[in-house]
């Protein structure tokens, strides 16, 4: 059974990964003995809790032993307040929390990852799994400018018969210029129908992107994992501010990587989401 | 067999869905309905937005149990009515938990809950993290509150008890006298949890209020105190995850009960409840769960010790 406690650890590392992103390393082995806490799966978060400010859900982008990473865009009180903190300055978790990307049945599959922003975080974390699992994939890393770009050092050490790596920018100053989404149009198009069959995408970013992922991949029949995200209480299935229409899918609980079909039967995705007073507001 | 009636309230199974717990959305209330709640209770509303505290603001303490500081957030009842329509539509069996500022708007709340079409309201006076505990700790305002929504309202009152008070049942009696329909017993108990690295109170408003499993034997007396000197039903609230706790509370006194904390399970733990439930009336020979209401009251008790 999930642990909801709070437990405060210490910040064993901080990475500055870019201009406002850093990734944040804790040691989890203590808990994860008591408690039976499993180890965190590629898709799957955490709430951190930054004492005396606030409480947020964060994917985790990476585990290694004991060590789990989250990657934060300093966006706001709380995560400011975060990027202030210094190696050996406490942390609250709650969690791991939520679903997990699940990998197709056969190796040989043609997989497409398509990350926005710090979106990539989880999907490098889920990259890293598929190698380890002798998978071939591409992920499309979409940012603003180059300055945005997440996880260059990392990437690049990646099997290269394995994986292969685009990048696109909006201004064009790394990779190509334009959006993640025509990347992943301009690869769809060329795979032949036969192999169109056997061909999984992945994607986390801004909803309104994923959202046009979701279209693309309707388009051509190709199955689609998203990971959602909205704010939270609980991150348990208590609290309900993640519940999305029309199911009442709560995207702690039955997400936060959800499916074509969920997608699909959805009247909320890309475009709504509940503030922290429960009301029901357009995304952004 | 799991039928049940709370003043003119057909339920078609005694579980509803407690205050608090994703009572959000008409989407998930649905959920919880089609899982087999027999009703469904909103999170609290009041007058106008209100974003509540800030986090953390729930978690959990001890398996099972949880400890919570919410603040009464909610998107206030004129945007909640979206939602009562919308379970309007679907004919969803909903209570409407509402709070106001004064005993006024208060009023202004609960009609605004009936016209949109609630089965119910059950009044938030126990609040333990709130402003609104102080009508629950009082029981003239309590008396003076039921009886101003009971006259403008024509749906059944039911009022939600606070268990951090010298006298629940003194509270509960001024309720009644003023016109209650039934009383839920218990709202959360006063509560907190300092980080021992931090050294600070981890909830964001500090103190919170105890709900789940470790509450559940302090509802259970709360509720046979109060079947003692209540002629209307009372609703159980407290720790139910199981079956067994459910049926704790008919024997203690409760014609219906409530469940929240425990859903963190998942929503299908109230189909396996309604299973286990009607397995062991089967069992036990009964042909209604509401044979069971106060039964352990039958029961002399060893009330001088011996010497």
């Amino acid at each position: 059974m999930i642990d909801s406690s709070i437990k405060t650890v210490e910040i064993k590392n901080i990475k500055e990964e870019c201009k406002n992103i850093k990734t944040f390393t804790f040691n989890s082995e203590r808990f994860e003995m008591k408690s039976n806490l499993q180890k965190p799966k590629p898709g799957q978060f955490v709430m951190i809790w930054v004492p005396g400010v606030d409480e947020v859900p964060m994917s985790i982008s990476g585990v290694d032993d004991g060590n789990w990473k989250i990657t934060v865009k300093n966006v706001g009180e709380c995560t400011n307040k975060l990027h202030e903190l210094e190696v050996g300055d406490y942390i609250g978790i709650k969690g791991p929390y939520g679903n997990y990307f699940s990998f197709p049945d056969n190796t040989s599959a043609k997989i497409i990852l398509v990350a926005g922003g710090f979106g990539t975080a989880p999907l490098k974390f889920l990259a890293k799994e598929m190698l380890k699992n002798k998978y071939n994939f591409t992920l499309i890393q979409g940012a603003r400018n180059q300055e945005d770009i997440l996880f260059l050092e990392d990437l690049e050490q990646f099997d290269q018969n394995y994986s292969e790596m685009v990048f696109c920018t909006d201004d064009g100053s790394f990779g190509y210029e334009g959006f993640s989404t025509q990347q992943l149009e301009k690869i769809i198009t060329k795979i032949s129908i036969k192999e169109m069959k056997t061909t999984y995408v992945y994607t986390c970013g801004p909803e309104k992107m994923m959202y046009r992922v979701f279209e693309i991949c309707e388009q051509f029949d190709i199955p689609l994992q998203a990971s959602l995200e909205r704010m939270m209480r609980c991150g348990c299935g208590l609290c309900g501010l993640c519940a999305i229409d029309p199911l009442g899918l709560l995207v702690c609980k039955d997400g936060p990587v959800f499916d074509s079909n969920q997608l699909r039967a959805m009247d909320d995705f890309g475009k709504f989401k509940r503030d922290f007073t429960g009301k029901k507001i357009p995304i952004d | 067999m799991l039928e049940v009636k709370i003043s003119r309230l057909e339920l078609s199974s005694p579980i509803i869905l407690a205050s608090g717990f994703l009572g959000i959305s008409s989407s998930s209330m649905k959920r919880i309905i089609n899982a087999g709640a027999g009703a469904v209770t909103s999170k609290s509303i009041g007058p106008k937005p209100r974003k509540g505290y800030k986090n953390p603001s729930i978690f959990e303490i001890l398996p099972g149990t949880f400890i919570n500081s919410v603040g009464l957030a909610n998107p206030g009842i004129d945007e909640f009515i979206n939602e009562l329509n919308e379970m309007k539509i679907h004919n969803i069996p909903i209570i409407v938990s509402l709070f106001g500022e004064t005993i006024d708007s208060y009023r202004k709340v609960a009609l605004k809950a009936e016209n949109a079409g609630a089965c119910a309201v059950e009044l938030n006076i126990s609040c333990p993290h709130a402003e609104v505990s102080s009508i629950g700790i009082n029981p003239d305002l309590t008396y003076s509150l039921v009886k101003k929504i009971k006259k403008a309202l024509s749906i059944p009152i039911f009022v939600k008890l606070n268990p951090n008070v010298t006298s629940i049942t003194e509270i509960a009696q001024a309720a009644e006298r003023g016109g209650a329909d039934a009383v839920v017993a218990i709202n959360t108990l006063a509560a907190m949890v300092i980080d021992i690295n931090t050294k600070r109170p981890i909830l964001s408003h500090g103190s919170g209020g105890l709900s789940g499993k470790s509450i559940h034997p302090i509802a259970i007396k709360k509720v046979y105190d109060l079947y003692k000197v209540l002629k209307i039903p009372i609703i159980g609230c407290g720790g139910v995850s199981s079956y067994k706790d459910a049926i704790e509370f008919f024997l203690a006194g409760a014609t219906a009960i409530q469940i929240g904390t425990a859903l963190y399970q998942g929503i299908e733990l109230i189909t396996q409840i309604n299973e286990d439930l009607n397995n062991y009336l089967k069992r036990m020979g009964y042909e209604s769960i509401t044979e069971l209401t106060g039964v352990s009251h039958n029961f002399k008790l060893q009330e001088v010790p011996d010497f």
